[in-house]
């Protein structure tokens, strides 16, 4: 069956009363089904099931007019050939609907509302936004792609499963609001930036990759950190763990290139200049003391 | 590399009128004969131009010929700071080598003792995989190598700069870091494209071919590695003595008019320079070859430029051929 590149919606319709599991709604998979098909895909929910079409009335393209002037110049997604890749909208999400983009490769999922738990969990591709708060491990095992969340979002973002080794390791999270606890627990690469707050223990256990968080942060950030960079766009008001040392100077370069990386980013990363130089912090010393924080502000 | 034109026609050669000229400038119906290289390009920053250029001429010194130096290397360009990937003044640097194997350990070898050590130096890749007209080959190691100077406190980074996430690595120093790129691309280049330059005295050799370097100088994608662009040493295939690949060129050596059989000077000839060009693409060696057939013309006859001639190996070695003639058909009193 040939894959529709156009926009596919799920409009909802009946709540089903019981949290979802929506990974199965991944664009790349519903644009190569028929409208039919994709009524009948079924959702589970625990003990319980529903399908698609029960919870969601599902449009193709010119079926779904534009909600918002923003949907309609949303910029098209290409794939590594050149198309524009497929778009799914899920019109009207809720704090039921879990797993959202879960292990998705590719094309766009654009969520309006707020989202449950385990989003964009283990997503390895593509593109994930979500229009309001998320739950809990949102970006969780992240391995590639971009997610954004417009709104707040829970505990373990970017961070690893219960007993897992590594959290998030590629792609870039993005969240406009504050994060809940346990910011990038474990995470080994990728860029997870936070526009708002961070609760407790942000960046902890970080092996490797970039956290960088606006607002405020809670206490015992950065513990455990062994490398990593974790950026903060003004000094804490808890203080300095004491496993951290003075950073010296002599970071220029890499500097510069962090600061290019971040140009197109949400503010006030984005602002940043190579010419103005962070206070750096190295530790944390309790392990192997080659992670950073940088104060820019 | 320089070529050993050893399959000139024939006697007449010396003293036949050439079918195109030029400003009285006698262009050879002959070709430049060039080889498959392996190459890549080395962005070269640090906190002046000074400096960066500083490094770039240890990097690409005594890379005149892989005969005896491993590579061939020279600079291409400076860039400006909006050029580079760290914002930094900074210059570009081409290698070529005969293997993928010996370009990786001519860069470990050349980026480890002469960027590494220059102060305040950085290194990238600069050969871009989705823009490059080269075919792509191998990404030889850059960083990876290095990165054990930092003996156990280097770290390493994947950022996105524009061109998809990229590794550098961290390499603490004393002057604070050295910042280089994980790996650099490397590409299916082109290796030996050459021109003769005959001309009447010295002066009108050096002119010429300093005129003609100069010229390719403004083009992207050539280096011309020997001192100044310029070799005086042709050599050709071969020697009377056992264990030795190459030997002088006799055949446009002004003191062997009158000794050598095969030689392809007339009398009024007293001085023969080279200019070897290495290029990305066989275009960006044609290219640069017009260009200075171009520059040297221009000065043409009446300063002294006799004849521009080529050095190949009959077509038998190298895949890629750029007959003068053709080159020249674009300028000046040239046709194809």
């Amino acid at each position: 069956m040939s894959t529709n590149t156009g926009t596919t919606t799920l409009r909802l319709k009946t709540p089903p009363g019981f949290r979802v599991d929506a990974a199965a709604l991944r664009p790349t998979t519903l644009a190569s089904l028929s409208v039919a098909e994709i009524e009948r895909i079924v959702l589970p929910g625990g003990n319980e099931s529903c399908r698609v079409g029960e919870v969601f009335e599902v449009l193709r393209n010119a079926d779904a007019p534009a909600q918002s002037p923003a949907e309609t110049t949303l910029p098209a997604t290409l794939d590594g050939n050149g198309n524009a890749a497929p778009t799914l909208v899920i019109d009207g999400a809720a704090r039921w609907l879990d797993r959202l983009g879960a292990e998705m490769d590719g094309g766009r999922l654009v969520v309006r509302g707020p989202a449950g738990d385990y989003c964009g969990f283990r997503m390895s591709g593509g593109e994930l936004r979500i229009d309001g708060d998320t739950g809990h491990f949102t970006g969780c095992e992240m391995r590639g792609g971009r997610l954004t969340v417009n709104g707040d979002s829970g505990d373990f973002v970017a961070g690893a499963l219960t007993g897992d080794m590594e959290g998030m390791s590629g792609g870039t999270l993005t969240i406009r609001g504050n994060a809940g606890a346990r910011l990038a627990d474990r995470m080994r690469r990728g860029l997870v930036l936070v526009g708002g707050n961070a609760g407790a223990f942000a960046a902890s256990r970080l092996v490797a990759g970039t956290v960088g968080v606006a607002g405020e942060l809670g206490p015992h950030y950065a513990y455990g950190m062994r490398r990593g960079t974790l950026l903060l766009a003004h000094r804490p008001a808890h203080r300095l763990p004491p496993t951290f040392t003075n950073g010296g100077q002599g970071f220029d370069v890499f500097w510069s290139l962090l600061v290019r990386s971040l140009a197109n980013e949400i503010a006030p990363f984005s602002q940043w200049r190579a010419q103005r130089l962070p206070v750096r912090y190295t530790g944390d010393l309790a392990v192997d003391g080659r992670g950073e924080i940088l104060i820019a502000g | 590399m320089s070529d050993a034109p050893a399959n000139q026609p024939d006697a007449s050669a010396t003293s036949a009128p050439a079918a195109l000229a030029i400003n009285g400038t006698a262009i050879d119906a002959t070709f430049a004969e060039a080889f498959p290289m392996k190459a890549t390009r080395l962005v070269i920053t640090a906190h002046t131009p000074t400096w960066a250029m500083h490094a770039a001429n240890s990097l690409a010194g005594f890379a005149t010929s892989v005969i005896g130096c491993g590579c061939e290397a020279g600079i291409e360009r400076t860039l400006a700071p909006d050029e580079t990937p760290d914002g930094r003044p900074g210059v570009a640097v081409l290698l070529f080598a005969v293997s993928s194997k010996e370009l990786a350990k001519q860069i470990g070898r050349r980026v480890g003792q002469c960027v590494l050590t220059c102060p305040s130096t950085a290194v990238f890749g600069g050969i871009d995989p989705a823009t490059s007209r080269a075919p792509l080959s191998d990404r030889a190691p850059l960083g990876s190598g290095l990165r054990y100077f930092g003996d156990g406190w280097q770290i390493a980074k994947m950022l996105d700069t524009g061109n998809g996430p990229t590794r550098y690595w961290r390499v603490p120093v004393m002057d604070g870091e050295f910042v280089c790129e994980d790996t650099a691309a490397t590409v299916k280049a082109v290796g030996g494209g050459n021109l003769l330059l005959l001309a009447r005295d010295q002066d009108a050799a050096l002119a010429a071919a300093e005129a003609a370097v100069a010229a390719m100088r403004r083009l992207p994608n050539v280096i011309m590695p020997f001192p100044g662009g310029i070799v005086r040493s042709g050599s050709k295939v071969g020697s009377r003595y056992a264990g030795a690949s190459a030997s002088t060129n006799d055949a446009f050596c002004p003191t062997l008019i009158g000794l050598s059989a095969h030689s392809e000077l007339g009398a009024e000839v007293g001085c023969v320079l080279e200019i070897v060009i290495d290029g990305l693409t066989d275009a960006d060696v044609g290219a640069a070859m017009t260009a200075g057939i171009g520059a040297a013309c221009e000065l043409g006859r009446a300063t002294g430029v006799l004849r521009i001639s080529a050095g190949n190996y009959g077509g038998k070695l190298g895949p890629y051929h750029f007959h003068l003639h053709a080159l020249a058909a674009g300028l000046d009193g040239g046709h194809a």
